[in-house]
């Protein structure tokens, strides 16, 4: 019975891990899905704010009525999705911890020299760390 | 890190024909889409070499004392231009809002490929300078200040939206004083921002035992 509940845990979990690769969403796209969900609201509303300052979503925030809906949910798209790719970043190296010393041994790390192998050994890497790759948006 | 290239893609211009002191870039090899972060991740990771000397409060201080004496800096288009030249860097594509600091929305996609090449592990430890120029039109302390507040603006928009951080960037504006084309001072090809690879963070890690 325990190990049953164990074996559930764990397909619970990569079916999170599932769904959150289905989300991961590099800083290029996030980019592109705002400007062109929110782009016009931008250029008509929002067109003194500098976008690094936060001025641009409160600015979108306080003209709400008339800023379509999707660009308030592409907002959040992008800022869920880029959150999950950088999370996914952090946490790949241990994902692949096992794979590294199987496949990576003597591979001097630094200028993503671990990346590279693994991504060498990606036919070969497991689940997770596959899975990890792909989340981080490293594997092609 | 392998062999050194300079600049193999400048990339487009944009402000367009605006007046005074705006800065965009013109591509050279005229290549219109704006890099990928996989080139850039490239690009910026070709280090031959840093030039720990060459720090953003060094470049503005010689941008600012020749402004101030009205001079030609000194070092401009010789030393300055040399010893960038010799550092890993690319040129983007970053539309501003005329004589504002204000980036638009069609560039959010380009400066989320900087950010997606900086996340990238080949370029994890490394730390970098954003430097914006203008072409000579319009009055040299105008684009001074204007480039450096679009650096800056890029800065900021890297470490608040792109969570890069701030601790590897640092910006800087040279307004027309280290033109690309010292020849043709009011082309727009002059106007642009670099981003170059100026060292690393701490001591790459040991390997895998």
């Amino acid at each position: 019975m325990k190990r049953h509940i164990f074996g559930l845990a764990v397909l619970a979990l990569a079916a999170s891990a599932g769904g959150a690769s289905a989300q991961t969403m590099s800083f290029a796209d996030a980019g592109a899905l705002i400007a062109a969900q929110c782009g016009a609201s931008i250029e008509r509303f929002c067109a003194r704010d500098d976008v690094g300052t936060g001025k641009v979503a409160s600015c979108l925030q306080q003209n709400q009525k008339d800023v379509p809906q999707q660009c308030f949910a592409a907002l959040q798209q992008a800022e869920a999705g880029t959150t999950a790719r950088l999370a996914a970043q952090q946490a790949t190296f241990g994902l692949c911890q096992d794979d590294a010393r199987q496949f990576c041994k003597g591979v001097k790390p630094g200028d993503a020299n671990l990346l590279d192998c693994l991504l060498a050994s990606y036919k070969v890497v497991k689940g997770a760390c596959r899975q990890g790759l792909t989340d981080a948006g490293w594997a092609n | 890190m392998t062999a050194f290239t300079r600049r193999a893609a400048g990339l487009a211009l944009v402000a367009g024909l605006v007046l005074g002191a705006s800065f965009g870039f013109v591509d050279r090899a005229s290549a219109q889409s704006p890099m990928s972060s996989a080139e850039i991740t490239k690009q910026l990771s070709e280090v031959t070499q840093f030039d720990p000397s060459l720090t953003a409060q060094v470049l503005q201080g010689m941008a600012q004392r020749a402004v101030a004496a009205n001079q030609p800096l000194p070092l401009d288009q010789s030393e300055i231009a040399k010893r960038l030249a010799k550092l890993a860097q690319i040129d983007v594509q970053i539309q501003f809002a005329l004589n504002s600091a204000v980036i638009r929305p069609q560039s959010y996609a380009a400066l989320g490929s900087i950010a997606d090449a900086m996340h990238h592990p080949i370029l994890w430890n490394y730390r970098f300078l954003i430097v914006g120029n203008t072409d000579t039109t319009g009055t040299r302390a105008v684009n001074l200040a204007l480039s450096q507040k679009r650096a800056e603006a890029i800065k900021e928009a890297l470490v608040n939206l792109g969570k890069i951080d701030p601790a590897r960037l640092d910006a800087v504006g040279l307004g027309q004083e280290a033109l690309e084309v010292p020849s043709k001072p009011t082309d727009p090809i002059n106007r642009r921002v670099e981003i170059f690879t100026i060292g690393t963070m701490s001591a790459m890690p040991k390997p895998l035992q």
